[in-house]
């Protein structure tokens, strides 16, 4: 996968982040949203050639960027979702390294570093949303 | 209801207590083995029912964590569904392995005494993983029962629920890396724990959903639940084709289609209906269990009597287990009738808001203030201690070539354990107990601490070290001559074969180990290098093969003293020698 892929496909996550968790949608509509959401990146997976994790990699990715328009506990789903990335990319990790991949450590300890250091953060301000969407991009591409 | 089912799961036993005993008797011959995987049905089984035994912690701890409502009779049946499953589930796995006396070979003891377990296998990892689950989901449902009637133990409740929801994802993370860390192509993907762990959501929802109706009423919520797991189960299947290929049709028709019935209104507001519909779930994630613990199985026929005897087992010792274990507890526990029986559905409401926070009483709290913080910190920091001293402690254990990945998954597990337990007694539960009852569970704890110390000092192998020990040195001397006289008698490439037919399906052709023997089946000796060699010596090495040691077996009379001399020679040919 070529870095431009890669870059794309962290922009169809945070395109899928939008939809997510509106305001007074029901279970069904949010649980729809959801499957078509992860459909959606098996398929962009699929067409650029990762036969891994990566389609639920974007999806973790995708509930990390959504969690910044939820409207309460805000704090709580983002550590939640940060350490379902996490969860994602360390079994993934533990499963390749036993194939014989380089084990992606750099990656796991920033989204722990951030998973940590977001649990301190009190009021979350539009300024601190931004700055978190900019780690989890960052993360996503250059590690 | 609960009575014929207990006469159902006891009908059931029956057979199955017959064939489980023919299959420990005659081992893996006696039920289909892939011929791919050399796995077969206890290992289906294993993995069925550890995915079943999510329900119970997830529905209650995960809700309870993430403040969704679910009343105390509902989370309390799924609690105790999971001790089931799991008590269930951990005869599989002794079943499948075959020398149950030697199950705490898979304690991770980290080769402490030369031949040991290997704590790089999956099997241990499943080993630490379920015990601790086992006991904190034990521990977690003691505490829901006893909070009812000394409401200061329910502080720890979501602590606790907060501690076991990473674990949750943890064991079958673990279990599905049993499949993953393998060579069998089928299973090589790193997308296996994401889809394990759905699996086992979507399996637990829909035994809770039987249970349910068992108990004649109905919780909308996980009916949706359910139907929404279906779609995600359905979209890694997907996936699972797109990557490799693989379907499995009658899976996908029992766990993907059938559920959807739940959106026809007869059917979903059918008792019967939903109590199929369950079924069905529960039917189709056992095939595809099935099909993935043995890919060249296509067809249901070639299962034996055996097979469909284990089957047999684990549904009546489920069903006779459940059902009384929640009669004894109704009898002893619930004074009220207020946790189990026979209910209409009027009760719930109020058992809701007595338990659970009403919606909107919700106040911002301070980064690490809230109350289950301040209660749960000093046994967490007491989890991460033990953690970081037990995986130092094994990294540097001599001869042992383990790397912090392969410490990884067993590291959560003992922080859990520790923090738990620490959760657990800080809650004063001790103070309820007799003082009695206190002074056996310290005596036990004495014990098993002695016995586990002994153990790992190695008191079983002493035989067969006293054996090699008792020879005299002379006896050694006229042994080193006879040797002398007798490594001549026996060539390399007779060696070879002998090693390749006696010895590599453990120690590998190359002496290097069998790999995929390591990672799937058992724990296994060191690799065979030249200074192991060395340091043992050759007539020790003959002993051990001679006579056996610890999980390998004695070849005394089935290998002349030539062909062993010849083997040791090998051995060392193999090293590197010149």
């Amino acid at each position: 996968m070529t870095p431009l892929q890669n870059a794309l496909g962290c922009l169809l996550a945070l395109g899928c982040a939008y939809f997510f968790w509106k305001p007074k949608a029901r279970l069904v509509g949010n649980a729809a949203i959801l499957v078509g959401s992860l459909s959606l990146f098996v398929a962009y997976a699929f067409a650029v050639g990762d036969t891994e994790f990566y389609p639920f990699r974007l999806f973790a990715l995708a509930l990390c960027f959504s969690t910044t328009s939820l409207q309460k506990d805000r704090r709580r789903f983002l550590f939640l979702a940060q350490i379902f990335w996490l969860w994602i990319e360390l079994f993934g990790n533990i499963s390749l390294y036993y194939r014989g991949y380089e084990f992606a450590g750099t990656r796991l300890v920033a989204i722990a570093g951030l998973a940590l250091c977001s649990t301190f953060l009190s009021r979350i301000s539009k300024e601190m949303e931004f700055c978190l969407m900019v780690f989890w991009i960052a993360v996503w591409i250059f590690f | 209801m609960a009575k014929l089912l207990r006469i159902l799961g006891a009908v059931l036993l029956v057979p199955g207590l017959m064939a489980l005993c023919s299959a420990l008797q005659v081992g893996p011959a006696s039920w289909f083995t892939d011929e791919k995987s050399f796995w077969g049905m206890p290992i289906c089984l294993f993995v069925f029912w550890i995915g079943l035994a999510h329900a119970g912690t997830l529905l209650s701890a995960v809700f309870l964590a993430l403040g969704v409502r679910l009343d105390r009779r509902t989370a309390l049946l799924a609690e105790l569904s999971t001790l089931c499953s799991l008590s269930l589930a951990v005869v599989f796995p002794l079943v499948h392995l075959g020398v149950i006396e030697n199950f705490y070979m898979v304690a991770p003891f980290v080769d402490s005494r030369g031949i040991f377990a290997n704590a790089g296998s999956p099997l241990v990892w499943d080993f630490c993983c379920i015990a601790v689950y086992g006991l904190l989901s034990f521990l977690f449902f003691h505490n829901h029962l006893s909070s009812r009637n000394v409401p200061a133990q329910e502080i720890i409740r979501k602590p606790f629920a907060w501690l076991l929801l990473p674990l949750v994802l943890w064991v079958h993370s673990v279990v599905s890396l049993d499949f993953a860390a393998t060579f069998v192509p089928e299973w090589q993907g790193a997308f296996f724990p994401v889809y394990f762990v759905v699996g086992a959501v979507y399996s637990g929802l829909a035994l809770v959903n039987c249970l349910l109706c068992a108990e004649g009423y109905r919780v909308r919520l996980l009916e949706k639940l359910m139907i929404f797991s279906s779609w995600f189960i359905g979209v890694i299947w997907g996936w699972d084709y797109l990557t490799k290929g693989v379907f499995f049709t009658w899976a996908f028709v029992f766990a993907g289609l059938l559920p959807q019935l739940l959106w026809v209104g007869a059917v979903r507001d059918s008792r019967v209906g939903r109590l199929l519909v369950g079924l069905s779930v529960l039917l189709g994630l056992f095939l595809e269990r099935l099909y993935l613990v043995s890919p060249s199985m296509s067809e249901l026929p070639s299962l034996g009597l055996v097979d469909l005897g284990l089957v047999s087992f684990s549904a009546g010792f489920f069903l006779l287990f459940y059902f009384g274990l929640r009669r004894f507890v109704g009898c002893f526990v619930d004074e009220g009738g207020t946790f189990f029986g026979d209910v209409d559905g009027s009760e719930m409401e109020e058992d809701l808001s007595a338990t659970e926070p009403a919606e909107g009483d919700e106040k911002y709290v301070n980064p690490f203030s809230s109350r289950e913080f301040r209660t749960i910190r000093l046994p967490l920091l007491l989890g991460i201690l033990a953690m970081l001293l037990f995986t130092v402690w094994c990294l540097n254990v001599p001869d042992t070539d383990l790397t912090l990945v392969n410490m990884l998954p067993l590291t959560y597990p003992v922080l859990a354990l520790v923090a738990g337990i620490s959760l657990w007694v800080s809650s004063g539960v001790l103070r309820e107990i007799s003082r009695r009852v206190l002074l056996v569970v310290v005596m036990f704890c004495v014990l098993f601490g002695v016995l586990a110390g002994i153990f790992f000092v190695g008191y079983p192998s002493e035989e067969s070290g006293r054996q090699i020990r008792s020879l005299s040195l002379t006896e050694r001397e006229n042994n080193s001559e006879k040797e002398k006289n007798t490594e001549r008698d026996i060539g390399l490439s007779s060696s070879a074969l002998l090693w390749n037919a006696r010895c590599s399906s453990c120690h590998g052709s190359d002496g290097k180990l069998n790999e995929k023997f390591v990672r799937e089946y058992y724990p296994v000796p060191n690799t065979l290098t030249l200074s192991r060699l060395d340091s043992l010596g050759e007539d020790s090495l003959y002993q051990v093969i001679s006579r056996g040691r610890t999980n390998m077996n004695s070849y005394e009379g089935r290998l002349t003293e030539k062909e062993i001399r010849g083997l040791v020679r090998y051995m060392r040919f193999l090293a590197g020698e010149e």
